[in-house]
């Protein structure tokens, strides 16, 4: 989704960043102060995150903060149902195999890849995701 | 604690996104498919008391997360394989695996159970992360509303895909109610489909935070939250890798 994003706005991504916490840079307005207000989210860390929503207040205003702020919520939810359910992944939103995908994000590490690797492999119906 | 989400706050909230978590504590208030009202609340305790456990904090800690001795920290109104299924799942979702959802299920807790428990851990975490991520206090939990579970099971769901049954959209009839926006729905949202109830609930929130399933695949079109495609995929993605979700 982020690539597809991306490449809508004519800009490339280095993916490894979505597990390397972008630190090389992305060509996306305050994407270091969203990263950030993600990881402190993530993290559960009531200080960090206030700080966080203090620097990124001023950069995407209310509206902004409160859709930040939705979103981080909204994938708290998806990876319990995905993690809880154990959906099949191996392909992308637009259907594409997944493994050179996985390598360069840098997710073949994850657990789940090691623990169960069939669910990576591709169905018979063809959908996706 | 607030008696409803949001409030109090001088933070413009969306509409949407403030009804779907009223609507949402009033949906895991109510009889369920399998849980009545009062179980379904103890289960959102349960979801809150579990970021404070000691073993699931070891669990965390440990390279193998089956290899630790232990009980989790629980309120004491649940069974084993139900506070087991939350706590696991709030704290180190990442590395559940088929054998211990297979070896719940094995303790007495039924399919249906499971995965509407599943359901409502998504939403109580998506709603709590919401208010949290904002600084704002936990909804106070509603009062639990009378009535008995509708027992459902949809005819075509059956365990292929996932760890759990699953109903794929050309196995869904019309007793299921409407469940799918379209036959090419993905696994994410087909994953709770054995609990119809509970994915209607779960997407009736999940579709105010991050984007309604018709936009979701419209990347050529103005977002229509207040940051943009590419900073809500930098959101999205890096929450799935700090949890190791390959979603």
């Amino acid at each position: 989704m982020l690539r597809e994003s991306m490449q809508s706005e004519g800009k490339q991504v280095a993916l490894g960043g979505v597990t390397k916490g972008f630190a090389q840079g992305i060509d996306v307005a305050h994407a270091a102060e969203l990263v950030e207000f993600t990881e402190a989210v993530v993290a559960r860390d009531a200080a960090r995150t206030a700080a966080a929503r203090a620097a990124l207040l001023p950069l995407l205003g209310t509206a902004g903060l409160v859709d930040a702020a939705a979103t981080v919520a909204a994938f708290h939810g998806f990876v319990r149902v995905a993690d809880a359910i154990g959906i099949p992944h191996f392909a992308s939103p637009a259907g594409d195999e997944l493994a050179d995908l996985r390598a360069e994000v840098g997710i073949d590490a994850f657990h789940r890849m090691q623990d169960t690797p069939a669910l990576a492999r591709p169905l018979a119906d063809g959908n996706h995701r | 604690m607030s008696a409803t989400a949001f409030a109090g706050t001088d933070l413009p909230i969306r509409a949407d996104l403030a009804e779907s978590h009223e609507r949402a504590w009033q949906a895991i208030a109510a009889p369920g498919t399998w849980l009545d009202g009062q179980r379904r609340i103890a289960v959102a305790a349960e979801i809150r008391h579990a970021f404070d456990c000691a073993h699931c904090a070891r669990i965390k800690a440990a390279l193998s997360p089956n290899a630790v001795a232990g009980a989790h920290d629980s309120r004491g109104e649940l069974t084993f394989a139900e506070v087991e299924l939350i706590h696991r799942t709030v704290n180190d979702p990442g590395r559940l695996s088929d054998a211990w959802a297979q070896s719940l299920l094995a303790e007495g807790m039924s399919e249906g159970e499971y995965v509407e428990i599943a359901g409502i851990i998504a939403m109580v975490m998506m709603a709590d992360t919401c208010t949290r991520a904002l600084g704002l206090p936990n909804r106070a939990l509603p009062a639990a509303l009378p009535g008995e579970p509708t027992r459902y099971r949809p005819p075509g769901a059956r365990k292929e895909a996932a760890w759990l049954p699953i109903v794929e959209p050309a196995d869904a009839v019309a007793a299921d109610g409407p469940m799918y926006p379209s036959p090419k729905a993905g696994y994410i949202y087909r994953a709770l489909s054995s609990v119809p109830q509970t994915l209607r609930d779960y997407w009736a929130l999940a579709n105010c935070h991050y984007l309604p399933g018709p936009m979701i695949y419209r990347f050529d079109q103005k977002s229509i939250r207040a940051i943009s495609r590419p900073q809500t995929e930098i959101i999205a993605s890096r929450v799935s890798a700090l949890h190791q979700c390959l979603y």
